[in-house]
């Protein structure tokens, strides 16, 4: 088998689920660095391969595959020992893949990204960027009403992509124990896997770029 | 088969994304007005099944399923006579996933409810330039993934992924044309997507609805 390589940066959001997975289902990799903040990503030899300019990517030989969750899938697929990473029943699969678009959509396009940009630019954010993360809580609360993960009761990659985010978005809106009692059992329990450092060292770095801003929250 | 009941509102992008799908699959379905507009998405039957209280939702003999993207795999992997709506061959399938998840984080997120959000919502009638400026983002990168001489977004072949991008696209044109000089493979690509058999009723009619809506409100860029 050819090693694969990972394109990524580890502050970023997206590039953490995917080395969740790869630890998750052991398989080898080189991770080669794309620091964005330094707009590496638009190198022209990486626009070759992904026009999109984002990272993770992943180069499996002669493939070039982007964005997170259809990396995540891909690896399950082609590499998993079995599906329970990725269930292939239709019904459950549609469950994994509603929380994978909820976290492409809601909570990375509008939740991060959109509050990243001002705390990285303008450094004043307004209030309703804490409101849309708020929600995102809450939602996150309902999914987990009555499973001990995201998507049922097991471990799937729709787990990595959104403790990846949830473990972001801290940096903006704390998440209390009491109000938010089945997330923050989420979280603790998604702590305890093994691998999970591949996601607290770049959580960690994320939350320092976002203090290091002295952003302010718009009255 | 059991029932398949889609619940939705024609302007809604996303769900008319599903009706494209419904249809070319050839499957019967009953569908159920859900007015986003007077908050019936907020009803408690409807939270009790979709605690995400969004549109479209498919129930399929009982079970509900959300987020039109799901929607569109489980119909093709569960009812599709063969693959090629949604290729099972892993890379290909990849392709697919990268062009939905695009979809619903930069368009649709980014272009299509970042504007109409605050027009509906909080009658904000003017739209800032920067988010007008997204739309051209978007088109940049159609334009790019639509290599030279190819058909589709992923290829030659026509996937889930072409019926979930035009939907939004096609609801965002009274916003940001697209001009054949500046992108002339992307308004190929919606040529071609509006010849498809039945596309008006599937789409075009509530693509318009939802320009009509937009254009009523929004007064200025600014």
């Amino acid at each position: 088998m050819e090693k694969l390589s990972l394109y990524g940066f580890d502050p970023s959001p997206p590039v953490r689920p995917v080395k969740l997975a790869l630890a998750a289902l052991q398989v080898p990799y080189d991770f080669i660095e794309v620091n964005v903040i330094k707009r590496e990503q638009l190198s022209e030899e990486y626009l070759k391969k992904n026009p999109q300019h984002t990272v993770p990517m992943l180069e499996d030989g002669e493939a070039c595959i982007w964005d997170s969750h259809a990396i995540m899938a891909y690896l399950v697929s082609k590499y998993g020992k079995d599906d329970s990473l990725y269930p292939k029943d239709p019904l459950q699969r549609a469950i994994v893949d509603q929380r994978l678009y909820f976290e492409s959509g809601v909570v990375y396009a509008d939740a991060i990204r959109r509050t990243n940009t001002y705390v990285f630019t303008t450094k004043v954010l307004p209030k309703e960027r804490l409101e849309a993360i708020v929600e995102v809580y809450n939602l996150m609360e309902s999914f987990l009403m009555n499973h001990d993960y995201i998507a049922g009761d097991h471990l799937t990659i729709a787990d990595f992509s959104l403790i990846s985010s949830i473990s972001s978005l801290v940096a903006y809106v704390k998440i209390d124990s009491s109000k938010w009692k089945k997330l923050s059992a989420w979280i603790k329990r998604m702590e305890k896997l093994p691998y999970y450092s591949k996601n607290a060292i770049g959580a960690e770095q994320f939350i320092a770029l976002v203090k290091n801003t002295n952003f302010t929250v718009e009255a | 088969m059991g029932k398949l009941v889609l619940y939705g509102v024609e302007a809604s992008p996303p769900v008319r994304a599903c009706k494209l799908t419904l249809d070319a699959l050839g499957l019967q379905y009953e569908y159920k007005l859900v007015n986003l507009l007077a908050g019936e998405q907020m009803n408690k039957e409807y939270l009790l099944k979709n605690p995400q209280h969004t549109v479209p939702m498919l129930e399929d003999d009982g079970k509900c399923i959300w987020d039109s993207h799901a929607i569109m795999a489980y119909l093709v992997r569960k009812y599709g006579k063969n693959d090629e709506l949604y290729p099972k061959d892993y890379h290909k399938r990849a392709m697919v996933d990268q062009r939905l998840h695009f979809e619903s984080g930069v368009l649709f997120q980014g272009c299509v409810r970042n504007i109409a959000f605050p027009v509906f919502k909080h009658n904000q009638t003017e739209v800032p330039r920067t988010k007008i400026d997204a739309i051209y983002e978007v088109y940049d990168f159609l334009e790019s993934f639509l290599g030279i001489k190819q058909t589709y977004l992923c290829g030659n072949n026509l996937t889930i992924a072409d019926y979930s991008m035009v939907s939004s696209v096609s609801s965002l044109l009274g916003l940001a044309a697209i001009e054949q000089q500046r992108y002339p493979k992307l308004s190929a690509w919606l040529d071609r997507m509006e010849k498809l058999p039945d596309y008006q009723s599937n789409n075009g009619n509530g693509a318009q609805m939802l320009i009509d809506m937009l254009s009523a409100k929004i007064t200025k860029i600014v």
